[in-house]
């Protein structure tokens, strides 16, 4: 079952990013996820429309316990792999750190009541979807792509690379993309996970996971809980010490809590003495903060609350303006309110112009999708990205939409600009802009170059009431390095961006 | 505490210093293609000119007429037929213009469909063993390109076979004619085939004036903006002395007369139905500009070409056969 849902999500995931195109929608997994659904439609404070499969799982959590962690959850199967049997805890006894997750669970929440999403970067379904498909994807591609490169000089590979060329494109690989360096933040991040992992198995699920909490307090209440024959038990500990999840606690007669068991059932089927079994039960389970004190409980809602607002305050301060190139139609104030940072829209880009945005000044924009034109240009003909956003985040446009969405405006760096700064002909920009009535004009100029001689150069000048920033120019501007032409996500003259 | 001997000590740092050393090969082998290259020689820049056609063939063809198959069929007949330039068995490349996905035919920034599937008939009617047809868009993906400059499905109608240039075959190739560049990234198949038609749209374009047969030619390389920067008309010559193509054919069914090289508007659209069809480049070119009211000595990559030796200006000396249709 888990190696089934995660080869789904993988499918989903590597299809989509190959422009294969999916049997199901690509972002089916977000809309089964809760948290994603409940903390947007919080923070849009409008119903959203992924809340509906999440609500799904909510009910099997109801009926069935936190389930999900242990058979669908694509990052929990991961962690369940990747984790080391022989570290497994020799205790038998729950930590109290489980708590964490209820806290992290309620800073989402918080977050959310107060216009962010920044936190659902924490969300396991994000975190394993994003990391995957900007970090580790396309590095894949940039190993292939170079070794592909490298090897065709040898004739005898020649055919072999053919073929291999010719599967793997549009199937598990999309064309040639370049590698967002900033996303290799993604990977230690990934790497920081596993490596807690190997400390305790499920360490993310067990302390920190904010959907694991949504679903252990939903899960208090479920029909189905775990239950130990007492009479039969032999108190052999097998069940405390092998629980993923350290749920069993071994001082108390082997009862797991209820909020922490994801019913692997490994221990119904380890049991030496077949004296555990799922039993139906309605009464919800008494809270169990033993080991926690007040000021503790106290003290970490506290934190939380002011680490929640010092998240928050940056963008508040700075108001709703652009500070970033957003995917067409969507304005900061969709992306900050709707986006659940699942990366769906970077994705999906077939130019690879959409990026996990760093958080610059605003931390709550970790992770939100901006446009980088110099790695990918925003397709004149594309709307890919709003007609796969979960959430409404990037509007689905018509086409007509589209090609008057106002992205950003460029702006030539008189400074590096070939015939701006060399008094000599390149008109790449202007060429390459799409518009039937193109932003970018040639200026015929007449100079005296360094040598005395009187020569005419053509100059490129922006009319920024036509640009709609969608990069192509500063994509293929010729310069090595920075282009000399950039777009910047501040208004055009005299129009207003955005929706 | 362990203590590690002279022996042990000296395994580790060896073993280090390979694995070190085999990052290093891993990533100078990752960095190793592209770059830019270095300043050629500068002598013998010239290449032998195009060979005169053979006896009761014309230099070049112009057909005019409404219908775009029937030029191309009486443009290469009155060139000595097809089969001067394919012969059984052949392995034929048809380079079109396919530059963005964002327009349809009638925009007049991609090749007629229809002049391309003419092409792929009569090619494969020589006998040609595989008719491909590609180019390498800038804007759009490939196979969208294609499809929306209805190529694809005019070339699948005739028997042909649309192929999407992988980036490995991108190659640098010497150019040992390079005035400016020493080499070329240049799409293999290219090279390889045994036939190269080369089959632009005639455009306006804001640096070389037009687009026709020879800057059409950036298609095969995988840097063409790199092409447009100081002496892009040499640059361009230094490409079309790497890559000759066999015979060229300007569609200028549907010409482009501004905002090149995409358009956009029905208004920059001039519907000329004419094919020019000639195994010279420079000549093709040249009557290309005449489309425009133009001549050779507007378009600085045509000088150049000439100069070069890749063909002649001189309209006026040359066997040109003018066909109504």
């Amino acid at each position: 079952m888990q190696a089934l849902v995660l080869a789904l999500f993988l499918y989903l995931l590597v299809a989509d990013h190959a422009g294969a195109g999916t049997v199901l929608p690509a972002d089916l997994f977000f809309h089964l996820d809760p948290l994603a659904g409940l903390s947007s439609s919080l923070a849009s404070r409008s119903f959203m429309a992924p809340v509906l499969l999440g609500l799904l799982t909510l009910a099997l959590t109801l009926a069935l316990g936190r389930a999900w962690c242990s058979w669908a959850c694509p990052l929990g199967t991961l962690l369940d792999w990747t984790s080391l049997r022989r570290l497994r805890h020799p205790r038998g006894r729950p930590s109290p750190w489980r708590h964490v997750k209820y806290v992290t669970l309620l800073a989402v929440l918080v977050g959310a009541v107060l216009g962010t999403l920044g936190l659902l970067v924490l969300d396991p379904i994000t975190i394993l979807f994003r990391t995957l498909g900007s970090g580790v994807i396309p590095g894949i591609n940039l190993a292939v792509t170079r070794g592909e490169s490298w090897l065709y000089r040898f004739d005898a590979l020649q055919g072999f690379l053919d073929g291999f060329d010719r599967f793997v494109r549009g199937t598990l690989l999309p064309g040639a993309e370049p590698y967002f360096v900033p996303s290799l933040a993604l990977l230690l991040v990934m790497a920081a996970i596993l490596a807690a992992n190997a400390i305790r198995p499920r360490f993310w699920c067990r302390y920190l996971c904010p959907l694991g909490g949504l679903l252990g307090l939903a899960s208090r209440v479920s029909l189905l809980r775990r239950s130990v024959d007492q009479e039969k038990c032999s108190r052999c500990r097998k069940c405390a010490r092998e629980c993923p999840v350290g749920a069993i606690d071994s001082e108390k007669e082997y009862r797991s809590d209820p909020g922490e068991c994801t019913l692997c059932l490994r221990c119904v089927e380890g049991c030496p003495a077949h004296a555990i079994a799922l039993r139906r039960e309605t009464r919800p389970a008494a809270p169990d903060l033993e080991g926690l004190t007040r000021r503790q409980v106290l003290g970490s809602f506290g934190l939380m609350l002011a680490g929640v607002a010092l998240l928050r305050l940056p963008s508040v301060l700075r108001g709703s303006g652009r500070r970033r190139l957003r995917p067409p139609g969507s304005s900061e104030d969709d992306i900050m309110r709707r986006c659940i940072r699942c990366g769906i829209c970077v994705n999906i880009c077939p130019t690879r112009a959409i990026h996990p945005a760093g958080p610059g000044p605003d931390y709550d924009h970790l992770w939100t999708p901006a446009l980088v034109p110099r790695l990918g240009y925003c397709d004149y003909s594309c709307r890919r990205c709003g007609e796969a956003c979960p959430t409404g985040a990037i509007p689905a446009l018509t086409l007509a939409e589209k090609q008057s969405a106002v992205i950003g405006t460029a702006r030539i760096d008189t400074t590096r600009c070939i015939p701006w700064s060399q008094n000599t002909n390149c008109i790449v920009c202007q060429e390459m802009c799409p518009l039937a009535e193109k932003a970018i004009e040639l200026e015929d100029v007449a100079v005296t170059n360094g040598e005395g001689l009187e020569t005419t150069v053509r100059r490129p000048v922006v009319l920024p009431d036509r640009c709609i920033g969608c990069g192509l120019c500063e994509h293929q501007c010729p310069l090595n390095g920075e282009a000399a032409i950039r777009v910047y996500p501040e208004e055009g003259q005299g129009r207003r961006q955005g929706r | 505490m362990d203590t590690i001997d002279r022996r042990r000590f000296i395994e580790k740092m060896l073993a280090l210093g390979g694995g070190a050393a085999a990052a290093a090969a891993l990533m100078s082998l990752a960095g190793c293609s592209g770059g830019p290259s270095p300043a050629p020689t500068g002598e013998n820049i010239t290449v032998a000119p195009p060979s005169a056609p053979p006896a009761g063939a014309a230099y070049l063809a112009v057909a005019r007429g409404e219908h775009p198959e029937a030029l191309v069929q009486r443009s290469i007949a009155a060139l000595g037929g097809i089969e001067r330039f394919v012969k059984p068995g052949n392995d034929v490349i048809i380079k079109p213009n396919i530059c963005t996905s964002n327009r349809a035919p009638e925009y007049a920034a991609t090749t007629n469909p229809e002049v391309v599937a003419a092409l792929v008939t009569l090619c494969l009617g020589a006998g040609a063993a595989r008719v491909r047809v590609m180019d390498y868009p800038f804007s759009g993906g490939h196979e969208e390109a294609y499809s929306s400059s209805g190529i694809a499905e005019a070339v699948a109608g005739a028997g042909g076979r649309m192929e999407v240039m992988a980036g490995m075959k991108f190659q640098d190739t010497p150019a040992p004619h390079g005035l400016i560049l020493s080499s070329c990234r240049v799409y293999q198949e290219i090279l390889d085939a045994d036939v190269l038609i080369d089959v632009p749209i005639a455009k306006q374009h804001g640096n070389t004036v037009l687009t026709l047969g020879m800057k059409n030619l950036l298609g095969v390389v995988d840097n063409p903006s790199s092409y447009h920067t100081a002496q892009m008309s040499e640059r361009v010559v230094d490409l079309n002395t790497v890559v000759r193509p066999h015979l060229v054919v300007v569609d200028a069914v549907r010409i482009l007369l501004n905002n090149g090289p995409t358009g956009g508007s029905l208004n920059d659209v001039k519907r000329t139905n004419t094919v020019i069809a000639s195994h010279d480049i420079v000549a093709a070119d040249s009557y290309g500009a005449t489309l425009f009211g133009k001549t050779a000595a507007d378009l600085p990559i045509v000088q150049a070409g000439a100069r070069r030796g890749l063909g002649t200006t001189d309209l006026g000396s040359l066997n040109i056969e003018e066909i109504p249709v």
